[in-house]
């Protein structure tokens, strides 16, 4: 099974649990689970994080991404859940599972995949603090 | 039924606009992305993305009746 499964969530998710419902039975799975920071890009308290995104072009410029890096790292099955809405700190965000035959392809195409969805997929983020939210103009570094 | 265009307006932008979907009357043959861009008055395209029918395309692509085009602000990533 060499799927790639991709999903823009509205509602909060349990990577944990989801990773279970994923299955898989690969020699190597390369995980990764991102939440929302406690303070905006300028050190101040984070009421909250937004995200904002384009359903239907959002899902298919994500798909793309896995499809083409699955291709390139020759791995296995690929699983991405990204939230969209108003997001509390602490709140998962992101998870990207990889699975591979090896170790290598795992990790290089979970962080590769990681990389493209920080600067290249279609969200956009809002940072609320202090009632007052600012949209983001760039990402944070690696 | 008269043909028209539907707009949309993501993030920044449509709060900048202070709308999010609006249908604009299409002319046949004369519509570009850009062309209904400049006549919405919200500034430089540049930096901004054109989809149409949910599919990115460039800002000089001819438009068809009953297009769906987007203006998206620079993507922040996930």
């Amino acid at each position: 099974m060499t799927g790639c499964r991709v999903e823009v969530c509205p509602d909060p998710f349990d990577p944990w649990q989801q990773l279970a419902l994923w299955g898989g039975d690969e020699a190597a799975a390369a995980i990764f689970i991102g939440r929302v920071r406690p303070t905006t890009t300028d050190g101040r308290p984070l009421e909250a994080l937004e995200l904002e995104h384009f359903p239907g072009l959002c899902e298919r410029q994500i798909t793309a991404m896995a499809q083409r890096l699955q291709q390139e790292h020759r791995a296995g099955p690929i699983l991405v859940l990204h939230r969209v809405g108003r997001l509390a700190p602490g709140e998962p965000i992101v998870l990207v599972a990889v699975q591979a035959d090896r170790r290598g392809a795992a990790q290089r195409c979970s962080a590769a995949l990681l990389e493209q969805l920080k600067h290249q997929a279609p969200f956009w983020k809002r940072e609320w603090c202090a009632g007052q939210g600012t949209w983001l103009v760039a990402n944070t570094p690696l | 039924m008269d043909v028209v265009l539907k707009v949309l307006l993501f993030a920044s932008l449509r709060e900048r606009a202070g709308w999010a979907e609006r249908s604009l009357p299409f002319t046949p043959g004369v519509s570009t992305a850009r062309e209904v861009w400049n006549q919405l008055d919200l500034g430089p395209l540049e930096g901004i993305s054109v989809a149409v029918n949910q599919e990115l395309v460039g800002a000089n692509q001819p438009l068809q009746a009953g297009d769906e085009l987007a203006f998206l602000p620079p993507f922040t990533g996930g």
